[in-house]
């Protein structure tokens, strides 16, 4: 159980391109007005992604904070997760009584989730422009993130990808779990994206959130014929 | 949970332990200055002489430095002059910073490994620590000898230049670990060097001003992969 008089520490993960930064962009737009926020992010190559967020003004300067990954950004969000703690507990240190805090991590591919040691509760992205057979696809962040979101949904005519087909294909991966169509013009899903971020908040503040592993592996049987996930705490 | 058994943990694990690059201590975003080196047109093939430049150099610092915060927490000296010493001898702003934030990644491990180990609270207590200091503590924790941390100073130094170049330059693995164990004669005549000091103001004062000016120069820079 995390202590619940800290900031909840929410994740955002997915391949390339799918629009993490936009989407932390617009959560600090929706919330800043009554929440407090920070942002670390988790660049590949640059602080393209910390001076993306900081110039969008979305958000002071100095409550978003860069961590170099060294070419690992896997290993820094999920086995050596020390470089983002410690990114993390300087901005809760430095900014009494922070509501959340976003941790980006540098994009991945699909097989990239974050430890629950690191964030309560996560959202994997994919987008429409990266193929209507990603959702079908699966894989531990498609299957048992918190949250997915299907992005750019407003892109999808010109990709020749149908938006419903991929939600329904997600929903049939995920066991009942949220899955959201995102546009940034459309504000219905951004509302929808808003309230789900909201809602987390309230569960972590009533003590009641359980940070979940989505797990690198597949869910998998040990000829017992029981299949384990490994999404529950060990 | 805390662990009960790490007191008592023989002092050859816990050095390999310390040694190991699976320690969690965010090891995997330090290059040990090889990034800015390699981006200013310094040789791969170059990477030896770098690594006895290191080892001759600023390594020997952070060794000398480790050896005499050792022998003042055992001596229950206040570790202030030691500090000092390091501070003087490391005229770089960036490898300063980059040294203390290793020493909290360290220090926020130790913690966890040790939590009744009076030399890690000594430790904590200074304001940012360098990791040098830190090791120390570690060290005084498991019962290492000086030589033992000096070596792990100077190979964990060698290991880190090595690790990155796999990843800016990327070669035959096989060839890379080779370039550690040639490197080994140098590691231990480094710590033998070192090894028996007490006093800060001997802690070895031949700094390289290539290394700092690399290390201020990727400070600054907005193309990094690693974050020094």
């Amino acid at each position: 159980m995390p202590d619940s008089t800290r900031s909840l520490r929410l994740g955002v993960c997915g391949p390339v391109g799918t629009g993490k930064s936009s989407l932390i962009a617009l959560l600090c737009r929706e919330l800043s007005g009554d929440l407090a926020l920070g942002v670390v992010t988790n660049d590949i190559y640059t602080d393209e992604d910390a001076r993306f967020l900081r110039s969008a003004g979305v958000l002071d300067a100095e409550r978003i904070r860069a961590v170099e990954t060294g070419a690992c950004p896997h290993t820094a969000i999920r086995d050596d997760i020390t470089a983002n703690l410690m990114a993390v507990e300087e901005l809760e240190a430095d900014f009494p009584g922070l509501d959340i805090v976003l941790v980006e991590s540098g994009g991945d591919n699909l097989t990239a989730t974050f430890s629950p040691a690191l964030v309560d509760t996560q959202i994997f992205l994919i987008d429409v422009a990266g193929g209507g057979d990603v959702a079908r696809k699966g894989g531990p962040g498609i299957t048992r993130a918190d949250l997915l979101v299907v992005n750019k949904t407003d892109l999808a005519p010109h990709v020749g990808v149908d938006p419903k087909q991929m939600v329904r294909d997600a929903g049939s991966v995920r066991d009942g779990r949220p899955v959201i169509a995102l546009s940034r013009t459309d504000p219905r899903s951004v509302a929808a994206l808003v309230d789900w971020v909201r809602g987390r908040l309230a569960t972590y503040r009533a003590g009641t959130l359980e940070p979940a592993d989505p797990g690198p592996m597949a869910p998998h049987s040990h000829g017992d014929g029981v299949v384990h996930t490994h999404a529950h705490a060990h | 949970m805390t662990s009960s058994s790490a007191r008592s943990a023989p002092a050859e694990i816990v050095a390999m332990l310390l040694a190991d690059a699976r320690l969690p201590v965010a090891g995997h975003t330090q290059s040990a200055g090889l990034e800015p080196a390699l981006a200013d047109g310094m040789e791969p093939a170059d990477v030896p002489v770098y690594l006895e430049l290191r080892l001759a150099t600023v390594t020997a610092i952070e060794a000398g430095t480790a050896v005499v915060a050792l022998h003042h927490l055992r001596a229950g000296h206040d570790l202030a002059s030691v500090v000092e010493a390091w501070t003087a001898r490391t005229p770089s702003p960036a490898l300063r910073e980059v040294a203390r934030h290793q020493g909290r990644a360290l220090l926020r491990l130790l913690v966890r490994l040790w939590p009744h180990e009076p030399a890690i609270a000594a430790v904590a207590d200074l304001p940012a620590a360098p990791r040098a200091v830190v090791l120390a503590a570690a060290a005084q924790a498991g019962a290492l000898r000086p030589i033992t941390l000096a070596r792990i100073v100077g190979y964990d130094d060698v290991q880190t230049v090595v690790a990155a170049a796999l990843k800016l330059t990327p070669m035959d693995p096989a060839d890379a670990t080779a370039w550690v164990l040639d490197a080994a004669p140098e590691i231990e005549a480094m710590a033998e060097r070192v090894a028996t000091l007490t006093d800060p103001d001997r802690i070895p004062r031949i700094g390289s001003p290539q290394i700092e000016a690399w290390a201020q120069a990727h400070a600054v820079s907005t193309r990094r992969l690693f974050r020094a």
